[in-house]
């Protein structure tokens, strides 16, 4: 079942399409990577998806309903954090989330239980200072987890770690991934290693246009390009690399930082340099210790997306 | 349920910033300081210019206090209300705190709502408790001070500021700016008083309230029936626009 679903979605402000005719589907129980590059039309994917703009032409639906004509349906469904979330600055953690709760008519005492709960997990609990005094990373924590006061069938998170520093993000990363399986989570952001770390589907946007949809894996596999394959032996690796270099599958070779004996090597034909591979380096008289097929990375892929056009 | 939630915020907010202290504070200065402005006022020229105006200058009554009261409502309250209310809606907008409510079951009916009925509850508590204080400190000086014209005249004000509440609420909702809000407001307040100076404007329209306090306050007789109905309509009418502008706009 899918939990989102756009049809021809487009936002025009002026001339400038911010989407143009996106049709996508966030399939239920999925963490599920809103890429695209600063501007791509991110945030008014999700603005439109929220209700909080108007799309131009074309339509949303979130569990069935209508984003424009039954926002209370899918507000009740739904927690959302802003990529820059507003806090009333006289409220302290605690108390925000209480009102959050409120807003849903959360009965007591589940509202106490699931305040309590969550301020544990976004690590504010016994916090007794106003939110005025918090810093960004306590904001985008206490932002997760009043997102997630209605126990919410769907999280929706825009660029919900470009503002943090190494430590911020890597907490806040862990709070999403701990959601896998428990709701359906929609993750907007242009950092590709936070995508590749916690998400299992991903749709690409560039400039309004949704550029392509689907798993990380299968977007790995139909547009990695050229594959990697990762070279390493037990000495010589310089005589190795320049009879590798000499091949006409091999189309750049880089060496590996941690490893002296082992180079990374771009090829155009994986099959050919299967069979070449192990020849050449017994024909050298050193021993092969590994010989390892890497996965392009999301940045690659991306970069083949998105980049070519640039 | 979310409206309620929403309003119960509003109004711990008023209690809990700056807004507890702007809108009572002035009134308490009005309701501490006019009754014995007016007492002294004519020993304080006197003081001042010798003998020359004192034989010309009748002896201070209640009416004087109840004027420094009138006089302060129509003017310095009104335009701290009218400023202090500027960024009601398009401050929740400009801090992001609209976009966190709104995306949860409040409507933005709801939201708008809020803000008036919160303001309301602000300015009806602090200012029918102001005017009893009012009252309180002149009969210290003029203690056959009546309370009827006091009562009238604050209430013909009151509802005079339920009309700029809702026009303030009306380009909050559709600024952004907090000072070009009150900026409207205020050009509203001025126009009023410009129509005042047309007959049929002060009989018939909302005009004829702008000094309709000062009046009641020293117990003359103002028909303010058709002013009284056309601002308490114009308010109706004003808070559901502001509504409605607050639903059409992105957030």
């Amino acid at each position: 079942m899918n939990v989102v679903e756009t049809r021809d979605l487009t936002k025009l402000y002026g001339d400038v399409h911010a989407l143009d005719g996106v049709t996508l589907t966030v399939p239920e129980g999925s963490v599920f990577g809103f890429l695209g590059p600063n501007g791509a039309g991110k945030t008014t994917m999700l603005r439109v998806l929220l209700g909080l703009a108007r799309p131009t032409s074309g339509g949303a639906t979130i569990f069935g309903h209508d984003v424009q004509s039954e926002r209370d349906a899918v507000h009740a469904r739904v927690g959302f954090l802003p990529d820059v979330p507003g806090f009333y600055p006289w409220m302290t953690g605690a108390e925000f989330l209480r009102f959050a709760g409120s807003l849903f008519g959360i009965p007591e005492p589940t509202l106490t239980e699931r305040a309590h709960a969550l301020l544990e997990m976004a690590g504010l609990a016994g916090n007794p200072n106003p939110v005025g005094g918090y810093s960004r990373g306590m904001k985008q924590r206490l932002g997760i987890a009043q997102a997630l006061i209605n126990a919410p069938d769907l999280l929706v998170l825009d660029e919900p770690t470009s503002a943090l520093d190494p430590l911020g993000r890597a907490d806040v990363l862990t709070m999403i991934g701990s959601l896998r399986g428990r709701t359906t989570v929609l993750f907007s952001s242009h950092l590709l290693g936070d995508v590749e770390r916690i998400c299992d589907q991903v749709a690409v946007l560039d400039r309004g246009r949704l550029v392509v949809q689907g798993s990380v894996a299968e977007l790995r596999r139909a547009h990695g390009g050229s594959t990697t394959v990762r070279i390493a032996v037990t000495e010589g690796i310089d005589r190795v690399v320049a009879a590798v270099a000499a091949e006409p599958w091999c189309v750049r070779h880089a060496p590996v930082v941690d490893d002296g004996q082992a180079t990374d090597v771009v090829v155009s034909d994986l099959a050919a340099a299967r069979r070449a591979v192990p020849g050449i380096v017994a024909g050298l008289g050193v021993g092969l210790r590994r010989f390892d097929e890497l996965e392009a990375s999301l940045e690659e892929v991306f970069v083949g997306l998105v980049g070519v056009n640039r | 349920m979310s409206f309620r939630a929403f309003l119960a915020k509003d109004l711990r907010e008023i209690v809990r910033t700056w807004r507890i202290w702007v809108l009572p504070g002035i009134l308490l200065f009005s309701a501490v300081t006019g009754p014995p402005t007016a007492r002294f006022t004519k020993e304080l020229l006197s003081t001042l210019s010798g003998d020359m105006f004192n034989p010309m200058m009748p002896d201070p009554t209640w009416v004087d206090s109840y004027a420094q009261w009138t006089k302060n409502l129509s003017q310095l309250v009104a335009f701290a209300l009218i400023i202090a209310l500027g960024s009601a809606i398009s401050g929740e907008k400009r801090t992001g705190t609209a976009i966190m409510v709104l995306t949860k079951p409040l409507t933005r009916a709801g939201f708008v709502l809020s803000k008036f009925v919160s303001t309301v509850v602000l300015l009806v508590a602090s200012t029918v408790l102001m005017m009893l204080v009012t009252w309180g400190v002149t009969l210290i000086w003029f203690p056959d001070a009546p309370f009827g014209p006091l009562l009238a005249a604050t209430a013909a004000w009151l509802l005079f500021a339920l009309l700029l509440v809702a026009v303030v609420l009306v380009a909050s909702a559709a600024v952004d700016s907090g000072a070009g809000a009150a900026g409207i407001g205020l050009g509203f307040f001025f126009l009023l008083m410009l129509a005042g100076i047309w007959g049929p404007m002060l009989r018939w329209t909302p005009a004829g309230m702008v000094n309709a306090p000062v009046a009641l306050g020293a117990d003359v007789e103002v028909d303010l029936l058709w002013p009284a109905l056309t601002t308490a309509a114009l308010t109706v009418v004003l808070v559901w626009l502001a509504v409605r502008v607050f639903e059409r706009r992105e957030l």
